[in-house]
This record gives C-alpha cells, structure tokens and sequence, in this order.
C-alpha cells in the first residue's frame, strides 16, 4: 500500500514542481475560506517599544472618531491609542495590573468604556481618556463570595439602557447583571454539570441580529462553546465549537468573530486562531485554522493549521473590515492587522 | 546589457522588500484510540488545509515529500512501529514532526497494586496501568496516575509463569506542568526458588532541561538474565528535587505513569 502511495506520490511532485516554480515570497499567505478571507499585516503597529511597551494585548475596540484602542497588562501605558494605519496617537493608564476586558459603550452620544480589570478583581467605567466614572467591586451582594479573590472578572456587555453584564470569567464563572447605576439586579451560569452552566465565561456580548430583544453570547471557554441566554438570564441554547478555545465574541454587521486562544488538540503550544460564524452560527472561516467543515449539522473538531499565531486574545472589526489582532503571553507582540481579500 | 544587469539587482531588491513573511505550517492532527495495542490500531491523520498534503514514515526516519502521502487511515500492527509525520505546502515552511510509537500488549497481567495515587490524579484505579489506553500527553486524562511522592511501588501479577525478556513503563513529560520522568526506576522478579524479590534491571534518569513541550515517553527496560516469574515488583522514584534550571527548583516533582507493559 505504501509503496504504491509512495509511486502514485512522487509522479504528483514531480509534476507539480514541472509546471509551477516555487517562490514562496511572491505570493501573499491568505488566511481563511469562502468569502472571509484576508491578509495579515504582521508589522501593523508603528509603536516604539521604549516609548509605548505592552505586555499581554487582552482587547481591542474602535471608537467613533475610528481610532483603535487597545488594552494591555503594562502599567506602563495600559491603553495605546492607534489609528487605523498603526501609528501611536495616544496613551493613558498606569493603574489597571490586571487590565484584561474592554468594553466601548455609547452613553447618551458619548462613548464611554468598562475595563475588567482581573488583579484589582473590580470592574471601572472611564471616560475615553481614561476618567473614572464608576467602580463595581466583587459581588458580595449575590453571596457567592466571601472575598475580591475570589472575583476574577473578564468582560462586559452593556445593554442600549445601561444595563451591565459582567462575566467572572476567571473567577466563578457566573454572569452578573446590574442596572446602570452599578446595583445588582440578578446573576447566572456558575459552574455546574448543567448545560445552563459555565466552564472558563471569558466573554460576553449582546446580539442583535435576528431583531426583537438581544441575546447574551457567553464563552464557556474550556468547553469550547458560546451559550446564549436571554436577557433575564434564562439558558437559550449552546453554540458547540469542538477543538476550539474561543475567548470574547465580538459581532459586527451579520458575523461574529472570535479569536481562538488555542487549540483542544495542541494544548499550551502556541496553537491558536480566529473564527468567524455567520448569523446561524455557523463557523463559515477559521483564519490560521482548519477549513469549517460541518457532519449532520455538527462542527468537525477545529485545530490551527498556520502558524501565524500563537495565542490571540482578541478581535476588533473596524469601519473597513479590516481586523486587528491582539494577543496573550505571546512574546509581547503588537497587534496584527487583517486586511479582507475580495 | 548593462542596463539589463542592474535590474536583475534592482528586481532582487525590489521582491526583498515586498516579501512576505513566510509562515511554518501547524502539524498534523493524528487521530488514533490509544498507541497501545492488542492485535492492531487504525491512524487517522487530518489537514484539513487546501493545498497542502501529509507524507509520513513507519520506518523512524524524518518525513521528506518523498516518503508515503497520507490519503487513507493507516493500520499498525507490528510493536514499536514509529510513525512519523510532517505537513508540506508551498508558500509554507514544512511544519514540524509529529512522532508517535505505538506499542503492542506484551504478556497476560492479571492484576496490579500500585501505591495509591495524589487524590487529584487517581486514573481509574491500578487496572489503568494495563488497560491499553493511553499515550496522551493530556495531563488531565483519566489514563494516568499521578504521584508526588518520594517512592512508588507496583506489584504486577503475571496470568502464568513466564520467561520475562523485557519491563516497559509509560511516563508523561510535561515539564511546564512540574511533571517529570521518575529520578530512577528499579524492577524485581519473585524468585521461587529463594521465596523472594530479586533484582532484574534498572535505570537511573536526569530530567533533560531541552524538552520543552508535552510528550509521553516510554522506557523499556531489557534483562538478558534467564528469568521465569509471575511477579514483578517496581520501584519508582519520582524527581525530589527539581534542578534549577526550572521554575521549580529544589521542590518535589510530579511522576504520572499510564502503561506498563511485560514482554
């Protein structure tokens, strides 16, 4: 059998090296399949390492004026403010150790954002510039937890009233939900052997796609799925996406995309990449990753296939579509850009 | 002509700082039960990457896109076959070498004590030291058995006697986890004769600071001693001190252990 591979094999590489030289240089590496597809720009960022250090980049948001904010663990400058070609415009925050979720909400006309902050185990509210607004400290009112160790919280989504959704991603796994003033209305998922539970909620985002009330998409990381609830905290259904470590959803115009910290099967190995599912929540195009291919309605198991990254974090669409790329414990590189191939 | 020279410079330079940067392909995913086996094992391998394809070997040596082109699951059914392989695709650089040996059942065990493992990594009990499953360096699976212990002792007890020519022992090595191949390994046969344990093979091992990532690695262990038993006693001993190169210098290290085979 394997000699016979062997021969049908080597009359495939010799033709295939008659008829098409290999420059490598002369063709640009496209990541993904169908009609998201892309380009990645490696040298994106024009920020001088002395100036403007980052350490783990958690997240990523565009501002109205399209300026690209971007959330590190340096204290150094915990906030680097880009624009979209990559050169530094500005920076802020020394006092966010644990700097982690970064969340951009439109209050009234102005643009306001929430930092999850996972050392401080608090979530504040700032201004654009970095102005504190508002600090929510650990649950204790939910009687969950005993102290702000034990709260190790990840991200935020903030309904079109105010309304905060904070996921203990690293702590208890449960979603809290206060209204705007900061009180705690209710709290859900928690680890446990239900459905409705959680294992790893590093993400949480709203979803307005399909019209009437949004939807909450929780990432349940370790189980390699999002869960969507309602509102009031009610288990909708779950989004099953084997092999994959999906960190925050991010949803922009009829897609999600989400960064894949790592694949199931090459664990702690730098394995990871990006997914994009369309409205369905069908994976439509895995950049860096195995081609999305579906068995009776199910997911095959996904696995990175290029290694162009190591362990993003998290991804931010623009105005253009174009992506921007940051990344965890990955030798403190800047973001990558993503340019779409059409 | 001249003129026709300095392009040659001049489109060098120009394709230099238009070049791309070349990405290494991720390996193959190989899909298999276990790597131990009783009669066979099916191999399947995935890339599920457009244009590029898998070549591998069974023979040890380092996959080139010579070797056989993956298009059908594989069956091994000789003892330490030592498959390997590798993905190639242009554009790309070849991604590195997967390496995987799979080990045939040797002699009938009938049953296994084990000094009782840590509480967080119990495996499924002594009979997972015989069960044929295992070879993952997933160190959260049920087919290992942890320890942190300074010694580990575990009784084999063969179906007959038998002449024993070999003992294997499965390990994983997962250094970022604190988990390391035993210090030393130390295997004794029950001598009837002399109603009592003897010494038959042992081996002494120093952690190897190159290895980086997760590995299961087996030691077998031979004897050219003529020896008939159906007892074997092996002593273990996890790593007492981690050496200073790793974040965990001078503290106990971890052993897990997920086969033992007797040939």
């Amino acid at each position: 059998m394997q000699r016979r591979n062997f021969i049908k094999n080597s009359s495939l590489t010799m033709a295939a090296l008659m008829v098409k030289p290999n420059f490598p240089f002369t063709q640009d590496t496209i990541l993904g399949q169908g009609n998201k597809r892309y380009k990645i720009d490696t040298k994106w960022s024009q920020a001088d390492v002395a100036k403007y250090p980052v350490n783990d980049c958690h997240e990523m948001i565009q501002d109205k004026k399209g300026r690209i904010l971007l959330l590190t663990n340096e204290t150094h400058n915990n906030v680097l403010i880009y624009d979209k070609k990559g050169k530094i415009l500005d920076s802020w925050g020394h006092e966010y150790p644990g700097a982690h979720g970064l969340t951009l909400f439109d209050e009234n006309g102005t643009e306001v954002l929430f930092i999850c902050d996972n050392k401080r185990h608090q979530v504040i509210k700032t201004t654009i510039d970095g102005r504190v607004l508002m600090v929510l400290d650990y649950p204790k009112e939910t009687g969950q937890y005993t102290q702000a160790e034990e709260y190790i919280p990840t991200e935020t989504a903030i309904t079109p009233n105010g309304d905060i959704y904070v996921a203990d991603g690293y702590g208890k796994d449960f979603i809290m939900h206060y209204d705007a003033s900061g009180k705690l209305i209710n709290y859900f998922g928690g680890r446990g052997t239900e459905e409705k539970h959680l294992l790893n909620a590093h993400g949480v985002c709203l979803d307005y796609r399909n019209g009437g009330e949004p939807v909450l998409i929780v990432t349940s990381r370790q189980q390699n799925a999002f869960k969507r609830y309602n509102l009031a905290g009610e288990f909708i259904n779950t989004i099953s996406l084997p092999g994959a470590w999906v960190c925050r959803p991010v949803i922009k115009g009829d897609y999600l995309y989400s960064a894949v910290l790592q694949s199931n099967s090459r664990l702690w190995q730098h394995s990871g990449f990006v997914t994009i599912l369309d409205k369905n929540y069908k994976v439509v195009s895995n950049l860096a990753g195995s081609e999305p291919n579906y068995i009776d309605g199910k997911p095959d198991e996904m696995y990175q296939t290029i290694k162009c990254f190591s362990y993003p974090h998290d991804v931010c669409i623009d105005d253009e579509e174009n992506l921007y790329i940051a990344q965890w414990n990955s030798d403190k590189v800047y973001p990558y850009k993503l340019i779409p191939v059409v | 002509m001249k003129k026709f020279l300095l392009t040659i410079p001049a489109f060098l330079f120009f394709y230099y700082c238009n070049a791309q940067q070349t990405f290494q392909l991720a390996p193959p995913m190989l899909k298999y039960h276990s790597v131990f086996f009783k009669t066979s094992e099916m191999v399947l391998m995935q890339f599920a990457q457009p244009a590029t394809n898998i070549f591998f070997t069974l023979n040890g040596k380092e996959p080139t896109q010579n070797d056989s082109h993956y298009n059908k699951p594989i069956e091994i059914r000789k003892s330490f076959t030592t498959l390997k392989a590798k993905v190639f695709g242009d554009g790309f650089l070849p991604s590195e070498t997967v390496t995987v040996t799979f080990i045939k059942d040797g002699l009938k065990i009938k049953s296994v004590e084990a000094t009782q493992p840590n509480e967080k990594y119990p495996g499924n009990g002594p009979q997972t030291l015989f069960d044929n499953e295992g070879g993952m360096s997933n160190n959260q699976s049920k087919n290992f058995m942890g320890y942190q212990t300074d010694s580990v002792v575990i009784n084999v007890s063969l179906e007959k006697k038998q002449k024993i020519t070999a003992v294997l022992l499965d390990f994983l090595r997962d250094h970022g986890s604190w988990i390391f191949l035993p210090q030393s390994i130390r295997v004794y046969y029950f001598d009837d004769t002399k109603n009592e344990f003897q010494f038959l093979t042992g081996k002494e091992i120093n952690p190897d600071s190159s290895q980086q990532s997760s590995a299961t690695v087996f030691e077998k262990l031979n004897t050219d001693k003529k020896v008939v038993s159906d007892k074997i006693k092996i002593v273990l001993k996890p790593l007492s001190s981690i050496p200073a190169w790793h974040p965990g210098k001078e503290q106990h290290g971890w052993m897990f252990i997920d086969e033992i085979k007797i040939y």
